[in-house]
């Protein structure tokens, strides 16, 4: 009989401990933002070769300036960081310095009442990128010119072949 | 709005569906300007009018779009941009977008369900009668006796009327000429009683004189025939024969 009931004590105990155990389930929840700004490019740009050592995107020595539109949905939510190229992302092998210049500006936009734009807009990464705030909904193009002279100053003649820069344009949230 | 503004065909059938325009406002930030972009309706009122007021804002190049509701062309009166105040637009282009529903008007084109294949036009036919032909007539006009007697007719009936106007006009000549005689004559009788009131003087006038004695004297007493005339008597016998002689 003793034994009997140390059996169901074992039994029970062993019950009581099975159902005591911690179940855990881990469950996702996905989502996606859809961005309420969108970046394109409006006009390819290209450059113009005036002379040896200069390339140039300006329409008087036979360049195309770039054009990139960006859009936004939502007042006062994304900031456009505009960068004219500081480099070629592909060239002949050069040995010698490129002296890069250039200007972002606000080539025109869908409301008149983002045309304090560009006088509203800052500059950084030594003047190569140019931020602007976009503080009403609606579409905006931005022109982008770049010049590039080789040579450090001496007016040296670039190697010939072809050659490619960037322009950099992103719509961030602010 | 027509063909020369939208450069394609302003038929039945083309509906627009938006505007896209571009323009650059040139001003300074303290100038008041307002750009207004807007299109007559036929019929009063405007189909879109957007205002924008640039007042204390900078300059800028400006491109956006008016969407409308699908709106047939025959609707849209003239449209424009217009500027007020202190400012210039510079660079301005307006571009309708539409579509096109060829066969809204069926007759637009043959593969239009319902549409009526036009009658063809039927050329005029002159027909030719040989009668009127001035060679067939002049070739024919020695020979022919219709021709001659349709000719005569032609020509008599022409003289007949001819005539007739003549003295249709004489008469109304004499008709003229008889009235203003009857006037002279009632104008010449009238002057002549209002003479007759006065012919007392004629009733006391005295002739002197008597009677017109007859103071012809015949020498010898006998009168002789003239000879002469016996010829010239039996001249006229002859001459009344030979009148005579159409009666007979």
């Amino acid at each position: 009989m003793n034994k009997l009931i140390t059996l169901f004590l074992v039994v029970g105990l062993t019950g009581c401990s099975l159902f005591a155990k911690k179940v855990e389930a881990n469950t996702n929840i996905n989502g996606n933002v859809e961005s309420r700004c969108t970046v394109n490019t409006d006009t390819v740009g290209y450059y113009g070769n005036p002379n040896a050592y200069t390339l140039t995107t300006l329409p008087a020595s036979a360049g195309q300036v770039p054009v990139v539109r960006v859009d936004t949905s939502l007042a006062n939510a994304y900031k456009a960081q505009i960068s004219y190229p500081t480099s070629f992302s592909s060239s002949p092998s050069l040995g010698d310095t490129v002296v890069w210049t250039g200007a972002v500006a606000v080539a025109q936009t869908s409301s008149n009442d983002m045309s304090g734009y560009q006088a509203a807009s800052t500059t950084a990464d030594g003047g190569a990128m140019r931020i602007y705030n976009l503080v009403h909904a609606g579409a905006t193009w931005f022109s982008v010119s770049s010049v590039a002279t080789y040579g450090g100053g001496q007016q040296k003649a670039f190697p010939g072949g072809s050659y490619t820069a960037v322009v950099v344009a992103e719509c961030i949230a602010q | 709005m027509n063909t020369g503004t939208l450069g394609i065909s302003a038929e039945e059938g083309l509906d627009i569906s938006g505007v896209l325009y571009n323009y650059t406002a040139v001003k300074n930030v303290v100038d008041d300007f307002t750009v207004t972009i807007e299109s007559d309706k036929v019929g009063g009122g405007y189909i879109f009018q957007e205002e924008h007021n640039w007042d204390g804002k900078y300059g800028g190049r400006i491109q956006n779009v008016i969407p409308l509701p699908y709106t047939p062309v025959e609707q849209f009166g003239d449209g424009r941009i217009r500027g007020t105040g202190t400012g210039s637009l510079e660079d301005v282009s307006i571009l309708y977008m539409y579509r096109w529903d060829l066969c809204r008007n069926a007759q637009n084109d043959e593969s239009c369900p319902n549409y009526i294949p036009p009658l063809p036009v039927i050329p005029k036919i002159e027909i030719y009668d040989a009668l009127d032909d001035e060679f067939v007539t002049d070739t024919t006009e020695a020979v022919d006796d219709n021709l001659l007697d349709k000719k005569e007719e032609k020509r008599e009936t022409e003289e007949e009327d001819e005539e007739k106007e003549r003295l249709e006009i004489a008469m109304a000549a004499s008709e003229n000429a008889l009235t203003i005689a009857n006037t002279t004559s009632q104008a010449s009788i009238l002057k002549q009683i209002n003479t007759a009131t006065n012919i007392n003087s004629y009733y006391v006038a005295q002739i002197s004189g008597g009677v017109y004695r007859d103071t012809t004297q015949l020498d010898g007493g006998k009168v002789v025939d003239n000879r002469l005339v016996f010829r010239s008597l039996t001249q006229e016998q002859l001459h009344n024969e030979m009148i005579q002689e159409q009666y007979k």
